[in-house]
Order: structure tokens, then sequence, then C-alpha cells
């Protein structure tokens, strides 16, 4: 192989293009719910074990445990958003502390049920591209459902089912005299976005190890492209989150993988310090 | 009024003297052990009540100062061959340090993105403090990463009665130190800007500069706490920086009522003694405090002990009216958009 370099763009790519997936729930739940949500990376890491579950029992195909991995992270999502979300929201303590709670409770599981070790699910055989360039099957599967749903996802959202969301997005007490209820409303888009999250940890999980921890890092990417892109175009979203999948995976490569995720904090720190107005707007303080 | 603060005062003092008696009733070393570890705990959940309770800061990295005070100790001592007084003073200040940095960071930013922002610093020196490999110059050892660094102590093995009763006065110290801190002028300016940041800048303060100090104050005594934990367990590890360590003691805080100080000091030493005591393996440990402290967000939004004892004030008040004191303690963070 002549160099890594393309190899570390493509890999990237694919990596980044599922995160938009997961990015773009977070987004959802930022302006129509109006919280950050710090339990993200746990539904990505719950469709990881998912598809991981599925593997072992004969069934390799991250097609299958997507759509399974979504159904059940969106019914633990609509869980938590009505019995949890709903009727802490005013209260600006719970929120930050009690979505890491349930983020580290979903860990603190997982490493119960499956143990702390990094698990492994087998890929499908690599397709070889031109200049040795390796194709992984995972990545492509991955890359084009993910563009496929957020293709769907910007269609619903300009389109007439999605003008609830726009409209709760904007001004909530107008959309609760027009009739709408908000609150199902809320829970039911918590569940949606929960369920994308998920759907990219199926499909990223043949990529590398599977662990508790693993949706820690992809939760700070999804921060950083809410606070950078915001919700209004899926399609910032979706290039900003390659962008920085592709940052990533070069920080992995040059440095070692642990530094992707230093990385990620430092620009969320950065971010952070650098622009502390512009994010309180983001974050809809309307209310 | 009176006669309802020094009623708590005589359950303190019956508290207090209780575990003054608890290791003369000859008990097993481990549960002397327990208790320790449980008073240090406790002082760091009481640190955390100063930043997230009484000045409303949510901080999810209060482990960085702890850790960077544990760190430095074992630092200082095994690598740099400094005293331990000196050692510890150093790793106090640098904690103070590490706060004011972060309060620094922080100060501009409102609610949630003060709890990002410090789960981020905190997750860093994380990742630092397990990636970082530490070299002694004669020895030739290498320390660090995931079996952390050993703290050179002047004793060989110090008794388990006497580091018992030192974490116990530390933790009374502290405590008291604390309680007068937050109920001290600069306290209640602190629950002002807790209660309102507008209101409170709009009334002339200088929320910023006031913000700073309360991330200095609280982070010293973890500081504090983070070297007196090093000392009793005798080496230094990633663990003592953990996203988990900083989440244990925002939930001692919340279940034992925020800005009580009291309170999360309570909770800290019954979950403790009760969680550790039954020997649940770590995982199991934070999964139950998740638990609680989602139950407790969830049905008790002023924590449970700040719930009971509105409950009790409300049953036992003379005629009806509530203190004004103590209404006031419950509200950082409500009143906020």
């Amino acid at each position: 192989m002549a160099s890594p370099l393309p190899q570390v763009l493509l890999d990237g790519l694919f990596a980044g293009g599922t995160y938009a997936l997961m990015a773009a729930g977070m987004t959802l739940i930022l302006g129509v719910v109006k919280v950050i949500n710090l339990s993200h990376g746990a539904f990505f890491t719950l469709g990881a074990y998912v598809a991981y579950a599925l593997a072992e029992r004969g069934v390799v195909s991250p097609l299958a445990a997507a759509p399974l991995a979504a159904v059940i992270a969106f019914a633990f999502g609509v869980f938590l958003g009505k019995s949890f979300i709903n009727p802490v929201r005013s209260h600006p303590f719970a929120l930050p502390v009690g979505t890491l709670a349930c983020a580290l409770l979903f860990e603190q599981a997982a490493q119960m049920v499956w143990g702390p070790h990094p698990l492994l699910i087998g890929s499908g055989a690599p397709w070889v591209g031109p200049g040795g360039l390796v194709i992984r099957q995972w990545g492509v599967i991955a890359f084009l459902s993910s563009a496929a749903l957020l293709g769907g996802l910007k269609w619903v959202l300009s389109a007439r089912p999605g003008l609830p969301l726009r409209l709760i997005a904007e001004d909530e007490e107008i959309a609760g005299s027009l009739g709408m209820d908000v609150d199902a409303i809320r829970y039911l888009t918590f569940g949606g976005a929960c369920a994308m999250a998920a759907a990219a940890g199926a499909l990223l999980s043949p990529s590398g190890a599977v662990t508790p921890t693993m949706g820690r890092a992809p939760l700070l990417l999804s921060l950083v492209v809410v606070i950078v892109a915001g919700m209004d175009s899926v399609a910032a979203i979706f290039l900003l989150s390659i962008g920085l999948g592709i940052f990533g995976n070069a920080c992995a490569w040059l440095l070692s993988p642990q530094w992707s995720y230093v990385a990620l904090l430092a620009a969320v720190c950065l971010l952070l310090s650098a622009r502390p107005a512009g994010i309180v707007v983001l974050a809809g303080r309307r209310d | 009024m009176r006669s309802a603060a020094s009623f708590r005062g005589g359950w303190l003092a019956a508290g207090i003297g209780l575990l003054l008696l608890f290791p003369l009733s000859s008990p097993d070393v481990f549960f002397l052990d327990v208790f320790t570890t449980g008073f240090l705990l406790a002082a760091f959940a009481a640190s955390w009540d100063v930043v997230g309770g009484v000045s409303g800061q949510i901080t999810l990295g209060h482990a960085l100062p702890f850790g960077a005070a544990a760190y430095a100790c074992a630092l200082l001592t095994t690598l740099a061959g400094w005293p331990l007084p000196l050692a510890v003073a150093a790793a106090v200040l640098l904690a103070a340090a590490v706060g004011a940095g972060i309060g620094a960071l922080s100060a501009p930013l409102a609610g949630p993105f003060v709890a990002l922002l410090t789960l981020a610093l905190g997750e860093i020196a994380h990742e630092a403090a397990v990636g970082h490999t530490f070299f002694s110059g004669p020895g030739g050892y290498a320390w660090g990463g995931e079996g952390g660094i050993p703290v050179a102590l002047p004793w060989r093995d110090a008794s388990p009665f006497s580091s018992y009763y030192a974490a116990l006065a530390f933790l009374c110290l502290a405590s008291f130190g604390m309680l007068r801190f937050s109920r001290s002028g600069a306290g209640l300016i602190l629950r002002a800007v807790a209660g309102s940041p507008i209101t409170a800048q709009a009334s002339g303060v200088p929320i910023a500069r006031f913000k700073r100090l309360a991330f200095t104050v609280g982070s010293a005594f973890a500081g504090a706490a983070g070297a007196g934990f090093v000392l009793h367990v005798g080496r230094a590890t990633a663990t003592d920086l953990s996203l988990e360590l900083s989440f244990q003691a925002a939930t001692f805080a919340a279940v034992g009522g925020r800005g009580t100080i009291v309170g999360p000091v309570v909770v800290a030493l019954v979950l403790h003694v009760l969680f550790q005591g039954l020997s649940l393996p770590p995982s199991a440990r934070v999964l139950l405090y998740a638990l609680t402290l989602l139950v407790t967000l969830r049905f008790f939004p002023g924590g449970v002990v700040g719930t009971a004892r509105d409950l009790a004030l409300r049953l036992g008040g003379k005629d009806g009216a509530q203190p004004p004191r103590l209404r006031g303690r419950n509200k950082p963070g409500k009143g906020t958009p």
C-alpha cells in the first residue's frame, strides 16, 4: 500500500457520515425538547450491543441490526422522555445531571451484562479498490443508509408532517394553542432521536470494538456539531459530521486512538469558551 | 427558629458522638476503612455543594481538582522527593488554582453549558492521566497509566484507628469551614447569583468574579479531600479523575439537598457506607447511585433530605410559617430561566 492517508480519509468519511445520523438526532432533541441530552451516547452504545447480540446468534448484518436497535431505542427513549425528561424539563439542574445518570446507568448495566472487555463483530470481506485502497463493506452500507435516512429526515422536516416539530422549536405556546399535543410530540421526538442514535451505533458496530463507554466520543462529536451547525440545515450537520469523522480518524492515525476523543473534548471546550453567547441563542431561551 | 436550629445541631452532635464511639466497639478493620473513605468522600460531596448547590454552577468535572491534588501529592513526594506537608499544601493550592481556571472559563456560560464544559475538562484530565507515563530518575521506574502513582508516605503502616479519627476530624473541620463560607456575605451573594444571575448582575454584583470565587473555594476543599484520600489509599489513580467520581458528588448533593452542605455530607456517608459495606462491585455501586439520583430528581427535586426537612418544618412549624432563612435554602436553580 502506497500511503495510508487515502484509507484514513475514506474510513473517516464512512464513520463521519454515520455519526451525522446521531448528531441530527441530538439536534432534534435540542430544537424540539430544548434539552442537552447527555445520554445520547448511551443509545449509540445500545445499538452496537444489539448488533453484537444479533451477531452472536448468527445474524451478522448491520442492516438487520439497525432497525431492531432503532425500535428498542425508540421504546426506551419514549419511556425516558415521557417519565423523566418532560416532568423535570423546567428544572435546570435535573437535566444535565439526570441525562448523565441515564448514560452511566446504561454503561454500568452493559458492563455487568457483557463485561468491560472490548467485543468484536465480524464484518464482511472488504473490497480492494485501486491502489490497494480497502473499501469496507460495513462502511459503504452505513454511509449510504445514514445518507438515505438523513435525506428522509430533511424531507419530513421541510414538508407538512414536520410542521409541528418546526413550530414547537419556534414557539411552543403557539403550537399548544393550535391544539397540538406538545408533550406527546416532545417525547415522541425524543424517542425518534434516540432511535437515530441507536441505528448509527448498530451500523457502525463492525468498525471497531464494542465497549460500554464507546458512546462517549460520538456524544461529544454530536455536541460539537450541535454547537456549530445548529438545527437549521441537515446538510450542514451531514458535512460537519463527515469533517469531524475524518478529523477524528486522522487524530487516531497520527497520534493514538484515545487522542481523537481528547481532540473532541478540547473542541467542545474551545467552542464553549469562544462563543458562549452564540450557543445560548441556539439552545432557545425563549421559555 | 432558634429552637429548630439548635435541635438540628443536637442531632449533628449526636451523630458525631456516635462516629467517635464507633471504633471503640472494636469493629472489623474493613468497616473502619469504609468509614474513613466515606468521611473523605463526604467532604468531597460538600465541596461539590459549594459550587453546584450554594452557587448553582452545575459542575460535572469536580473530580478534576480532587484528582489533581491526589496526583500532585503522589508526584511531588515520589518523583520530586518533597516532604509530605509541603506536598499536601502545594496540592491544595494547585486544586484552588485549577478551580480558579475552571471558574474563569465557565463564568460567561449559562446553565447546562457549565455542565458541558466542566465535563469535558474533567474527561481531558482523566484521559491524560490514563495515557501519560511518568519516569522516576533514580529508580528507573515507570509510573502512571491505569496503575497510578504511589505516594511516598513518611509512616509505614498507619493504624486504621488513627486514619479513622484523622479523616473524621478533617470532615468536621472542612464541613464547618464550608458551612461558614456558605453563610458568609460572599455565600449569600453566591446564592443570589444561583437564584437569578440577571437580577444579581442588575444589583451590581460582579457575577463573573463570584463564580470564580465559588469554583476556587469549592475546588480547594475538593483538593484537600483528594490529598486526604491519596494519603489514606497510598496511590493516586486515574479513577480519582473519573466522570463517575464527579457524578457521585452531584448525586450526594442532589439527594441530600443542594446548598445545605450538611445534607450532602450525611447522604454521602450513609450511601457510601451502605453500598461499600455490602461489598458491592464498583459498577453496581455507580448503577445504584444513578438510580438513586434519577428517582430523587423525578420525585424529590429539593433532595430527599431537603424535602423531608421541609415537610417536618411544615408539620411542626409553630404558626404555620416557614422561617425565611430555610425557605431560601432550597431555591438555587429554580428561578433561572
